[in-house]
């Protein structure tokens, strides 16, 4: 369990003690290295007190909702429409406040309790109709977006009142910005909620054997929609913090809102396989992504790469993590031997043999092109 | 044990159908307190019917059970933990990235209030399971904060059976196939396990497919046939070979009367 690095005992092995640190090791070496790269090419517009501002808050609005996804994924589980029931709840809420003249709180309070409302659907989809969780989130990812343009049409809300304004971008004087507030009391919550509580307890023995906490009694279907509930709630309160943050919302804000928090879970240890997770790696994680966004736009990267980064972290904090749970390394040989395996240089022959026909599709194209102005 | 008291268990010509598929046919057990009683059978012989009957998975469809004399009527697996009826599967049913103790409490956890909410001792469940392992199983791991995972298969046999014994009022303890998955050293201690369960006074039922360690750890052994109750054998005066005939069917003339041979 990586939660309990702070009781760590005599009889580990050296090894045991590094993989409890690992979640944690794993971001910062990251970070670090992301911090180099950027004073090597950027120092002076990226090592600014007014940017790590910025940061902050952007990593503040993915908190709640990396410490719920730590939870999902410890079940084995995955929600990947957070993005629209953000979007969603924060347009109701929108609509509440400005069209019906609902006070601040009330607007907020709904936007939050409407995000669980859409949690418990998704946690029922899954456990009473059995739907797998990837298809039944992306099927309601879908229905929910569909929801909030229903709603919202092309129309931007905007100028909210200024509490709300406050929970996006606001600062407590001489203190850290409201948003941070918000995203790391979540984040307490969340540890307490892992280490200290039933659900916590639960979601980690559902996702490292499902079968075993049937037979002791653990409610298991109870717990994932709890789990999803959470899950939704947090995407909900993202909501208010995006709409507030920018002043504004609209049916298709937060696209990448998933892709994003499941890339800062993974990379903070959190196994998409189930059974372990990280808190304190999750807020590791949502750091460094949100550092890592923001290097993008420091290096005036396009805004649309911010996607492919974020799906490259997926990839290769997984990819990671799964090696160094292989319990048998050594007689792997080294890192070029693995790949020179008869069964690689197959796939490398297919892989030159499929990049050949593209290139020669290519060249045949170029040869054969009319000219442009017809189509047009 | 003196003969007027009643077993601590006693199931009586318990026959169970499964739509026209008979799994069991008028099958007798007795289990004493402090014993080992081995169930022994080929593949489809009832043992496994006949065990979930006893812990409560399964009803049967005619037949009886006492526990020390008085009838007992179970609908769920839980009315059996109730009465002191527990099994360990084959599987464990263990959460692997969990501790020792939150694994031994897993479903059943200790709390402790705080600010008005339940939330989880912690640490008396570890103190807990580090005595019960300690105290009734002479276990003692390297460290308590380990994932189970890490464990070996004996300390794993351990975890799940001081499981089952940490409710104090256990009587019966069933175990399906405990040393299947384990090597010579693991299986030695895992039927120290079992002979430290049993020289606490429990009743203790082996299921397994292994003769050696039937012969080293039972007392009696109850060997079924085709549904039914073949023969049952004080392990002292018994051996391999003559189990493996009852069990196979190939001298039936040893069988007692009312064993499997009748219908032959």
């Amino acid at each position: 369990m990586s939660e309990q690095t702070a009781e760590l005992a005599k009889g580990l092995s050296r090894r045991e003690k590094l993989d409890r640190y690992l979640s944690l090791l794993g971001p910062m070496v990251m970070i670090a290295a992301l911090l180099i790269f950027m004073a090597l090419l950027e120092p002076a517009r990226y090592f600014r007190v007014s940017n790590f501002d910025i940061i902050l808050k952007d990593a503040a609005l993915y908190m709640p909702m990396a410490m719920a996804m730590t939870l999902v994924i410890t079940t084995r589980g995955i929600d990947l429409s957070i993005g629209s029931v953000a979007a969603l709840t924060a347009i109701i809420m929108g609509y509440m406040v400005k069209s019906y003249g609902f006070p601040w709180w009330a607007g907020v309070s709904i936007a939050i309790s409407l995000g669980a409302l859409c949690g418990l659907i998704n946690g029922l989809i899954i456990t009473r109709l059995r739907v797998p969780d990837l298809i039944g989130t992306v099927a309601m990812d879908l229905v929910y977006r569909g929801l909030a343009l229903v709603l919202a049409k092309g129309v931007v809300l905007s100028r909210f009142p200024e509490e709300i304004v406050a929970i996006g971008r606001g600062a407590i004087p001489g203190f850290l910005p409201i948003p941070v507030v918000i995203g790391l009391s979540t984040l307490v919550l969340g540890f307490f909620i892992y280490t200290r509580t039933r659900l916590g307890r639960y979601a980690i023995a559902i996702g490292s054997n499902p079968e075993a906490a049937e037979l002791t009694g653990v409610p298991v279907n109870r717990y994932k929609v709890y789990v999803y509930v959470l899950m939704g709630a947090m995407a909900g309160l993202a909501g208010v913090m995006l709409a507030g943050k920018l002043n504004a919302i609209q049916a298709t804000s937060a696209p990448f809102f998933n892709l994003h928090v499941i890339a800062a879970v993974v990379v903070g240890g959190t196994s998409l396989f189930g059974g372990r997770g990280s808190i304190v790696g999750s807020l590791a994680g949502v750091l460094l992504l949100a550092m890592m966004l923001n290097a993008l736009v420091t290096l005036r990267i396009e805004f649309f790469w911010q996607s492919v980064a974020s799906g490259v972290v997926i990839i290769s904090s997984v990819a990671f993590y799964t090696w160094m749970q292989q319990k048998d390394r050594d007689g792997q040989g080294g890192f070029m031997e693995a790949l020179a395996s008869p069964e690689n240089r197959r796939l490398g022959k297919f892989l030159l043999i499929l990049a050949m026909i593209i290139g020669s599709l290519f060249l045949l194209g170029y040869m054969f092109a009319g000219d442009t102005t017809a189509v047009r | 044990m003196s003969p007027d008291s009643p077993p601590l268990i006693q199931m009586r010509g318990i026959t169970k159908r499964f739509g026209g598929v008979t799994a069991l046919e008028d099958v007798d057990l007795e289990l004493n307190a402090g014993e080992v009683l081995a169930i022994v059978g080929d593949n489809g012989a009832g043992k496994s019917t006949l065990i979930k009957i006893l812990t409560g998975v399964l009803r049967p469809t005619t037949g009886t059970i006492e526990l020390n004399g008085q009838p007992l009527t179970m609908n769920s697996h839980s009315d059996a933990i109730e009465h002191g009826i527990d099994a360990v599967y084959q599987t464990l049913a263990l959460a692997d990235h969990l501790t020792p103790a939150a694994n031994m409490f897993l479903g059943s956890e200790l709390t402790r209030k705080f600010l008005g909410l339940e939330v989880l001792d912690n640490r008396r469940m570890r103190e807990e399971a580090e005595r019960t392992l300690q105290e009734r199983l002479g276990v003692t791991l390297r460290s308590m904060d380990v994932s189970t995972d890490s464990l070996s298969g004996g300390q794993r046999q351990a975890i799940a059976i001081a499981r089952a014994v940490y409710h104090s009022d256990l009587k019966v303890l069933v175990m399906d196939e405990p040393t299947a998955a384990l090597g010579p050293r693991e299986t030695a201690r895992t039927l120290k396990l079992i002979e430290a369960v049993r020289e606490q006074g429990l009743g203790v039922i082996v299921i397994s497919h292994s003769l050696d360690d039937v012969f080293a750890i039972s007392d009696r052994i109850q060997i079924m046939r085709r549904g039914r109750r073949a023969d049952m054998v004080n392990t002292r005066d018994s051996d391999t070979t003559s189990v493996l005939g009852i069990m196979v069917g190939a001298s039936a003339e040893q069988s007692s009367a009312d064993g499997a041979s009748a219908h032959e």
